[in-house]
């Protein structure tokens, strides 16, 4: 699935990942591929985005995260690569 | 005619002053270059925002919004409207200030034409010194936004102006900026921040598991909807100042090549005017002599 992070400033992330693990408002999610659309406000916390061998880690805070059929797009208020 | 000492120190003087607005010209394009990056890169964000908060709206959801709260129909006098005017702190831009500052005047005469009381707030030193100068009082100001914009500046600034909206003690917010077309199209621009304008519908609703609900996420993302947009003209603004910078530099690294080249022709001229007179003073002093 393909999968981007994009902050106030600039896109963080954009390609194809297997999985992503996002800090919810209410606690983390975790996005396979064929997730039904969606859509949660972030909370504060880490943003995984798992990639075959690895992945990136990603502190966010605020915005959104969105699951449309194959893509999944996190908007987030604040992130900073950690 | 001008002595050719003279003319020579002029020339030298111009050539200085070209040496610095080339160095000026140079620092300004390789400084817009990255400026221009930052309006490209803000693009994704502040597209997929309106595309979300364009979904999620609807004119029911609207009452219950104080920041979608459209003012009620009639006269809008007695209206209280905040204006943000963004300009650079530096010159040596043609007319860049002078254009956006013209912008807002406009702008404030003609919602005070209406009847509305006009707060003025002002970022870039150059907006700060005229509207002092014009002896208008200025709500707020500041000076330490630099080439280098970020998203917490346009929070810092657009933050209270949200809180006093919400509150009703603010009737709109106007911000006056740079619009960045291009290097060379900067036209100053008007717009409209609060209350929010609701983005398109794309009319692609799709069928959302919505966590928490539909209001409570429009609740947190119009928030940073406004912060975008000034976040937005923030860096086109930043972005315009170098372009129109790079501009005037250029012009006048040209027109200091002309008035060299103009000086340079007169001292020639000057040189061999003063020749010609010594070598026939000369031939007068021989004339004389051999008597």
């Amino acid at each position: 699935m393909h999968v981007t992070v994009i902050s106030p400033e600039r896109g963080v992330f954009d390609g194809a990942a297997d999985a992503v693990v996002a800090p919810a408002f209410d606690g983390q999610v975790g996005i396979l591929p064929g997730h039904a659309p969606f859509m949660t406000l972030l909370g504060k916390g880490v943003l995984t985005v798992r990639v075959a061998g690895g992945g990136d880690r990603f502190e966010v805070s605020g915005g959104f995260l969105q699951v449309v059929g194959d893509a999944v797009r996190i908007v987030a208020d604040q992130v900073q690569t950690s | 005619m001008a002595k050719p000492r003279e003319l020579r120190r002029r020339i030298k003087s111009v050539q200085n002053t070209r040496k610095i607005t080339k160095t000026m010209e140079l620092v300004a394009t390789s400084k817009l270059k990255r400026a221009q990056d930052r309006v490209v890169t803000a693009r994704p964000y502040a597209a997929a925002l309106a595309e979300v908060i364009g979904d999620l709206y609807s004119p029911e959801l609207a009452e219950r919004f104080p920041l979608l709260r459209q003012p009620k129909d009639g006269s809008a006098s007695g209206r209280r409207v905040a204006l943000l005017l963004i300009t650079s702190n530096r010159g040596l831009c043609g007319a860049f200030n002078a254009n956006l500052i013209r912008e807002a005047r406009h702008r404030i005469d003609e919602l005070e034409g209406q009847g509305a009381t006009v707060g003025l707030h002002i970022v870039g030193k150059k907006g700060i010194t005229f509207f002092r100068f014009a002896k208008r009082p200025i709500a707020s100001q500041r000076t330490d936004i630099g080439d280098k914009p970020t998203a917490a500046h346009a929070a810092e600034l657009v933050g209270p102006l949200m809180a006093q909206f919400a509150a009703g003690a603010l009737d709109a917010v106007d911000v006056v900026f740079a619009q960045f077309r291009s290097a060379v199209s900067t036209p100053p621009t008007v717009l409209r921040i609060l209350p929010i304008a609701p983005p398109r519908v794309s009319g692609r609703s799709a069928n959302y598991i919505l966590k928490p609900s539909a209001e409570a996420i429009l609740e947190q993302l119009l928030p940073l909807y406004v912060r975008n947009q000034v976040y937005r003209a923030l860096v086109e603004t930043a972005a315009a100042f170098l372009g129109a910078q790079r501009t005037a530099m250029k012009n006048a690294t040209d027109n200091a090549g002309d008035i060299i080249e103009l000086l340079q022709r007169t001292y020639n001229r000057a040189r061999q005017a003063q020749i010609t007179q010594e070598i026939a003073e000369i031939v007068g002093g021989a004339e004389a002599l051999k008597g």
